[in-house]
């Protein structure tokens, strides 16, 4: 059902839609930047000014972002979708030409106050126009192949502008965000199975083709496969993350060694500490219950999302709200994952915790579309 | 599926009856299909919602079980798995007979640089332009800004310059560990030994394949894990090679020769306890190809293996044991030697005049060319070929280093009486200095084919036997006889009874067109102590000449024989010989005492 086709007369207006708003979903993203802020303060050795301020500068940036998008009704979002996603695209192709390098890959545009990266951006906005998509498909097309070719595109395009930067963790992301809006949308069942299946078969035929004389790939690219799928195997090389964040983990044991305790990261053993790999100093300071709590926090984000969706009855709404909340989990669980050695090291941030501009921006939009979708909703 | 008409007859002809508008059944109908499918569409939309929970519950649990694990586990500091170790020490070293070093391994770095982690590439460029003065620091900082993502530096470098290099801090700049072919004994043996390079390259390790020598034909036992660390064992004694080398690199310049070679080899089980080819190269560091010029001027040139000549008048004593061994002549039969011996439009003369005749022991001892030729006669081009191919002459010696297989004699091309005759005193079939040491070998010890090794053996490898017992004590009597009064005189090496013959071959022209005539193939065939044999001994000058007397000397007898007694002299103790007196030969006559 579409917002043109109820009434929207129950809609608060004015002032008075801050008090529908999804408080506690305010309440928890707010919580889990918190935690961010000790523990950049933490990995900065007790400095404020290091990372944790400039974060607490950007996340007071995004929350007055996210108030102002949550004011601004959803059916004018669902209109922006388009827009924003060519925009998004746009930037992406800029990148390829005006990006600034940075850690071996050209991820941002520099607009002088900060560094923008586009292929965050795109996050948001693949997910904001596969909803609107949806949308405006009648459902009874859902699952035909034309109109799954469509999204398809919309999908893969960004996805390759991603992997040439290379950033193979963002572009897996996108993949699989977008995949699951396919999926809630309600396109068949089959075509998800054929996409995994002709993946899954793909990969074993790479794999069986080694040793012998049709191999696929070469003897040096399968080297780094192994490297990348089993990081132990090289404990100062690819593996020196993994194996310090296990040592960190394993020494923070269930109740941590205490705030500011932290030893591997303190002794600058991870260069990623306060980035991407922020995870093992949680870990380390306030072990398993720490991080199980982290984890809790991130799991009642995505149900307060479920709950907006649930509470919508506008397509555009729910597809866009379950979209970014799928989003938001694959961001924590292959970081997690990662850390902890479960997936291979792709350059995934622990969203609203680890530093970094644009990931917080584009994350407090996001849930400033979800709240925006619960305040608008029809009732 | 089954659709309820929107405008079912019956009903709309009950409404216009009863004065209803039809209009409102309809818009009722529609109503309550939209509701039906709207209620699918959430059904549907909630499964899926409910699959998608259920993916990331488990997710939840996965991330939270293995947070538990980890918390439990103690922590466990890293162990770097023997993947690099292994590589590095993949490659055997090679040892001399008696276990010492001949090469070995050794742990180097590569220097390469990953630009677009580098911070300050100017810097970096200036400043590696000053640790390594041979790098260029403009081209550097051109790869450093470029488009490369990865380019090697330097290939090897020491720990001085690895360090020098780390202090700079930069991260663009990296090292991969190197498994280098290290030669401690520096040109010694280089020949046999051949030299290294890199094969395929990574970051981690690069491969080190064989190029030459040894390094080459063994590459694939050099480098196989099944071997267990075990080290190739040569036949090569490293105090011998050093001592042999010393003292032919002396006599070569004594000679002013441009190259000489030597052999040194087990009569019994073909071992080469020492080869030497002059000049010679450091394979640590060996040098390129030669792209133009004469092969055999480069020093990579292996004279003892590839260098095939004309060996000249050391081939007699092949052609009187065979004859003896036929039963053609005793040491003491008469041959003509009158001169000049003409066949055809060919004349065969001897260097000097010695009579017109002259027993076969004295056609040894003064190298008659007439009366060698004339043995030849007797024997035949059919018989002296299939015994020269018994010996091994016509074929590339099976010495185990890859330039042996280049060492193809050269052979007439029609084995007719004139060749046969020609080359029973050494001309028209050009072999290496290693078939003849073969060739000696066999009638020092007794008759019996030795295949000439590099590779360690642990007895006799005596082959098939190509002359009688009788047939080799003569010969050797007659190289011993050639040393004490004929030829060879400077041989005489007190208490190791060196036999031997010379052989002064004319180096052929380039390209065709006869002889020179004042430059010459000087070779001394030595075994000692020629009573009880057990080594052979082949020096080879290459155009040597004799400047010490009133006109320049280039015979054998004045160049190889007296550089190979001096070799005898001082190898012949660390061979672990004894000097000894000669055992006095039989005398003819028995005295009685009654």
């Amino acid at each position: 059902m579409s917002y043109l086709e109820y009434s929207v007369k129950s809609v608060p207006t004015g002032p008075r839609k801050i008090l529908y708003l999804n408080w506690p979903l305010v309440l928890l993203v707010t919580a889990v930047a918190c935690v961010g802020f000790l523990m950049l303060y933490s990995v900065a050795g007790g400095s404020f000014g290091r990372w944790a301020e400039p974060q607490g500068k950007r996340f007071a940036l995004g929350f007055a972002l996210m108030f102002m998008v949550a004011m601004i009704p959803i059916w004018f979002w669902r209109s922006m979708s388009a827009i924003a996603y060519s925009v998004s695209v746009i930037l992406l192709l800029l990148v390829e030409f005006v990006g600034v390098v940075g850690m071996g890959a050209q991820r941002w545009i520099d607009l002088g106050f900060m560094r923008l990266q586009p292929s965050e951006l795109m996050k948001v906005a693949l997910v904001m126009m596969l909803a609107a998509y949806y949308d405006w498909l009648p459902a009874r097309r859902t699952s035909h192949p034309v109109w799954v070719l469509v999204p398809v595109v919309m999908i893969l395009f960004p996805t390759f502008m991603v992997l040439r930067q290379p950033d193979l963790g963002t572009a897996l992301l996108l993949m699989t965000a977008g995949g699951g809006v396919m999926f809630l949308a309600g396109v068949h069942w089959a075509y998800f199975v054929a996409v995994i299946g002709a993946g899954v078969g793909l990969v074993t035929a790479v794999f069986q083709s080694r040793g012998t004389s049709w191999q696929l790939l070469e003897d040096y690219q399968f080297r780094r496969i192994d490297t990348f799928l089993d990081p132990a195997s090289d404990p100062l090389g690819a593996g020196y993350h993994i194996t310090q964040s296990k040592i960190a983990l394993g020494s923070g044991g269930w109740t941590g060694r205490g705030f500011m305790q932290g030893t591997q990261s303190r002794l600058n053993f991870l260069p990623e500490k306060h980035t991407d790999f922020i995870f093992t100093t949680l870990a380390e300071e306030l072990g398993f219950i720490g991080g199980f709590s982290l984890l809790v926090l991130y799991a009642l984000i995505i149900v307060f999302c479920v709950v907006t969706a649930l509470s919508t009855r506008d397509r555009f709404a729910q597809l866009l709200t379950l979209g970014l909340a799928v989003n938001f989990f694959l961001y924590f669980a292959v970081n997690m994952s990662m850390v902890m050695g479960l997936a291979p090291v792709v350059g995934v941030p622990l969203p609203l915790v680890s530093y970094g501009g644009s990931a917080m921006l584009v994350l407090l939009i996001a849930f400033g579309l979800v709240q925006s979708a619960h305040v608008h909703r029809p009732r | 599926m089954t659709r309820t008409p929107l405008r079912p007859l019956a009903r709309i002809l009950h409404a216009r009856a009863h004065g209803q508008n039809p209009d409102v059944i309809e818009r009722e109908n529609i109503r309550l299909r939209h509701e039906e499918m709207q209620d699918r569409d959430r059904a549907r939309a909630e499964s899926r919602l409910l699959v998608l929970a259920m993916v990331f519950f488990c997710a939840f649990l996965v991330v939270s079980a293995r947070m538990g694990i980890l918390a439990t586990s103690e922590p466990v500091e890293p162990v770097a798995r023997a993947q690099g170790a292994q590589i590095a020490m993949q490659r055997a070293d090679i040892v001399d007979r008696d276990g010492r070093l001949l090469a070995t391994n050794f742990e180097t770095h590569a220097l390469y640089a990953q630009p677009p982690q580098m911070v300050d590439p100017e810097g970096a460029a200036r400043r590696l332009a000053e640790i390594f003065p041979d790098l260029d620091a403009d081209r550097l900082l051109r790869d450093f800004t470029g488009d490369r993502k990865f380019l090697w530096i330097k290939r090897r470098i020491s720990p001085e310059q690895k360090q020098a290099v780390h202090d700079l801090g930069e991260p663009g700049l990296l090292f991969g560990p190197r498994e280098m072919r290290l030669y401690p004994n520096g040109r010694l043996a280089a020949h046999v030994l051949g030299g290294a390079g890199f094969g395929k390259e990574g970051v981690t390790a690069a491969e080190v394949i064989g190029v030459a020598g040894v390094e080459r034909q063994f590459d694939d036992w050099l480098r196989d894990p099944a071997n267990g660390g075990r080290p190739l064992e040569l036949a090569l004694d490293l105090t011998v090679q050093a001592a042999a080398e010393e003292v032919l690199a002396g006599g070569m310049r004594l000679m002013n020769a441009k190259g000489a070679t030597s052999i040194l080899m087990d009569v019994r089980t073909g071992e080469v306890i020492s080869v030497v080819s002059l000049p010679d190269f450091d394979p640590n560091d060996r040098p390129r190809p030669p792209t133009e010029g004469e092969p055999a001027d480069s020093p990579l040139f292996n004279r003892a293996v590839q260098g095939v000549y004309e060996l000249g008048s050391t081939f007699k004593i092949f052609t009187t044991a065979q004859a003896i061994d036929l039963g053609l002549v005793r040491p003491d039969t008469i041959i003509d030697t009158r001169g000049p011996l003409r066949w055809g439009r060919f004349a065969i003369t001897d260097f000097r005049h010695y009579g017109n005749s002259m027993d076969v022991t004295k056609v040894i001892t003064k190298s008659s060319n007439i009366g060698t030729a004339r043995i030849a006669q007797m024997i035949g081009a059919e018989r002296q070929r299939a015994f020269l191919d018994s010996l091994g002459m016509l074929d590339p010696t099976p010495f185990e280093i890859t330039e042996a297989a280049g060492g193809q004699p050269l052979l007439p091309p029609n084995w007719s009486e004139l060749s046969a005759m020609t080359i029973s005193y050494g001309h028209g079939l050009s072999t290496t200095a290693m078939h003849l040491a073969a060739g000696y070998a066999a009638i020092a010890n007794g008759g019996q084919y030795v295949s000439p090794t590099i590779l360690k053996q642990s007895g006799p490898q005596l082959g098939p036997r190509v002359m009688s017992e009788e047939a080799a004590a003569a010969s050797r009597a007659m190289l011993r006889a050639t040393v004490t009064e004929g030829t060879a005189s400077f041989g005489e090496v007190p208490g190791y009874a060196v036999g031997g013959k010379t052989g002064t071959a004319d180096k052929p022209k380039a390209r065709g067109g006869g002889y020179y005539d004042d430059k010459v193939i000087a070779t001394f065939a030595a075994i000692f102590p020629s009573h009880d044999p057990k080594y052979v001994l082949v020096v080879t000058l290459d155009e040597p000449v004799d400047t010490s007397g009133a006109e320049p000397r280039r015979t054998a007898g004045w160049t190889a024989v007296p550089v190979a007694a001096e070799l005898i002299a001082r190898v012949a103790p660390l061979l672990g010989l004894r000097p000894q007196v000669e055992p006095r030969s039989t005398p003819d006559i028995t005295l009685t005492s009654n």
